[in-house]
């Protein structure tokens, strides 16, 4: 089981958790909306597995590369 | 008396070559999942057209009656082949020979200056370097009593090639060094995800400089060097999808600048309309939707090959065919940074222009971009001087373009998207709104003070951006005649088709190499 941190490639607020902690998930699936550059930026999975963590909540203003979720997988 | 002892010569000589490093280092190196260098250059080329040069050449032994026992060949093998029915130059390290590090014959077979460029430049056909060693050694220092001169042995022709045939580099092993750099010197470059590595210094220079502990793959493998720094192109699973991606590639190249592209007729009707893209982008104007469906949808079916997937991903730079023609696209990609230039984006657009241009590809603009990134991170990361230098590079192609605005086109990073010298033509879509800057923040800044003078600072700000979004609809730009015309989506292809077969003929009018003056900002 690897573990696998989903960071921000960009600044901005999240805008929605499309997922919580223990959802399964593949791969290109979108786990958070985050608002930025006045548009709504989907984060995917990068590999399909278990949400282990989700670090942040909607509304969080978030620096680029801040961790955003854990999946294992 | 005939030759049959030469020629027994001959075949015993050329057994040695096909020895490589000898069993057990041909072992070692297959041990790690690595093809040899002369497998390679079977599975690449078209069967049995391989015609080595230099096969001999290497460091022989011969007994006291002066007969020769045997010959390590020169770690490096190369000559003539076919590609797709096509002549390419072709050649790369044989690691098992001493771990494929420089060697010194009379004249060098492959690395800077060697004669594999030579072939390419003076047949004007396209290099393939496979790229497997760490270049020089200090060892040979003591053998010649002195150190060289770095450069002695220089890029000068590598550079020449750029300008003259298309060049491309596969790191099939780990470089650094010379070999490292000249993988760099190429208009297309891929390595192995998880097997290859390339860097300027190994870990255990790194380790000296520095006293840091860093294996070579979280140092120089394809997660930092094609994802995050784009040293490197493109990542392949395995050697040979490696080599399809060669191949692709290379389908799209002409033989050298003097050639036009070859046209390629799949049979995907030019008047076909796609009723997906009618409704591709989201009537919600924060909603992003997949650029890359877009092309795929547009494109002649099955053709696009898409340069730095993994990297600067706000901006898709693909190679593909309308009506068989050979284009290139520039598109904005608003699921990564909602679209935005940022350096990386920048620096990956200002190579694939430039390819373009030097090979007479035509380049169609799908245009989605807000601006240049924007915050600390992006200027500390130089965006506006990369991006200006992207606008400088667009200003100065020679080949046609056209430009199809899919939704937003504003500020400077949309300069980088059009090229307004000659009859160049700009289209958009219905979606489309453009603008020297958006409304939201726009309306802000030039009305700030009107806006907080008013009794409801908020709703004023909302009639204003309303006034404005009026005025930014492209039908009142195409009144003016400020765009060339407002598309339906579903005519895009068609009218991309169209475009595609004009540039032909003022394309065949400027064949040859390009010569660029200024200084890029």
């Amino acid at each position: 089981m690897a573990r696998h941190v989903v960071a921000a490639e960009i600044a901005g607020t999240v805008f929605k958790l499309e997922v919580a902690a223990g959802a399964s998930v593949l791969a290109g699936a979108v786990l958070i909306i985050l608002e930025s550059m006045k548009m709504e930026i989907p984060v995917e999975a990068p590999i399909a597995g278990k949400i282990a963590e989700v670090l942040v909540s909607e509304g969080q203003a978030i620096a680029e590369g801040q961790s955003l979720a854990v999946i294992e997988g | 008396m005939s030759w049959q002892a030469e020629a027994d010569e001959i075949a015993r000589r050329r057994a040695w070559a096909h020895q490589m490093g000898g069993a057990e280092a041909v072992a070692r190196h297959r041990s790690r999942s690595r093809l040899t260098v002369r497998e390679r250059i079977e599975a690449l080329c078209d069967i049995g057209s391989f015609r080595e040069v230099g096969g001999l050449a290497g460091t022989a032994t011969y007994d006291a009656q002066g007969r020769v026992q045997g010959v390590i060949p020169a770690p490096y093998v190369m000559g003539l082949a076919q590609l797709n029915g096509r002549s390419v130059a072709i050649g790369g390290e044989d690691f098992t020979v001493r771990g494929g590090t420089s060697w010194g014959g009379a004249r060098r077979k492959g690395g800077q200056g060697g004669f594999v460029e030579d072939l390419a430049h003076e047949y004007r056909i396209p290099l393939i370097n496979l790229i497997d060693g760490a270049g020089g050694t200090v060892t040979s220092s003591r053998r010649r009593g002195y150190t060289v001169f770095p450069g002695i042995d220089g890029f000068e022709r590598s550079v020449e090639l750029l300008g003259e045939v298309p060049v491309v580099s596969a790191v099939m092993g780990t470089a650094a060094g010379g070999p490292a750099g000249r993988a760099i010197l190429s208009h297309f470059s891929v390595m192995v995800r998880g097997a290859s590595q390339i860097f300027a210094a190994g870990p255990p220079v790194v380790k000296r400089s520095l006293g840091q502990d860093i294996d070579k793959e979280d140092l120089g493998g394809a997660d930092v060097t094609v994802d995050i720094a784009g040293t490197i192109h493109n990542a392949a699973p395995t050697e040979i999808a490696a080599f399809e991606q060669i191949k692709r590639y290379l389908s799209f190249m002409p033989a050298n600048v003097w050639e036009l592209p070859a046209r390629n007729l799949a049979g995907d009707p030019p008047d076909r309309r796609e009723e997906a893209l009618l409704s591709i982008v989201p009537r919600k104007r924060t909603q992003p939707y997949p650029m890359g469906r877009l092309i795929d949808l547009l494109a002649d079916k099955g053709s696009t090959f898409e340069i730095q997937p993994t990297h600067g991903k706000s901006v898709i730079t693909s190679l593909a065919r309308f009506d068989g023609y050979v284009v290139g696209i520039v598109a904005n990609n608003p699921m990564h940074l909602g679209g935005a230039m940022d350096a990386r984006s920048a620096r990956k657009q200002i190579h694939f222009m430039e390819l373009c241009d030097t090979f007479h590809i035509p380049i169609v603009f799908l245009v989605d971009v807000p601006g240049f990134m924007v915050g600390l991170d992006a200027e500390k990361a130089a965006t506006l001087r990369e991006g200006m230098r992207a606008v400088y590079v667009a200003g100065q192609l020679t080949v046609p373009t056209i430009t199809v605005v899919i939704r937003k086109c504003y500020g400077m990073a949309g300069m980088a998207t059009c090229n307004k010298n000659g009859a160049d033509i700009k289209i958009g879509w219905p979606s489309a709104e453009w603008g020297s800057l958006p409304v939201e923040g726009g309306v802000a800044a030039a009305f700030r003070r009107e806006i907080e003078a008013s009794p409801d600072p908020k709703k004023r700000e909302q009639e204003l951006e309303s006034e404005f979004r009026l005025l930014a609809s492209p039908f009142r730009t195409a009144e003016a005649f400020a765009v060339e015309d407002v598309v339906d989506p579903r005519e895009t292809r068609p009218y991309l088709c169209r475009f595609a077969a004009l540039a032909q003929s003022k394309l065949s009018t400027m064949l040859g190499p390009k010569s660029r003056s200024g200084v890029r900002p």
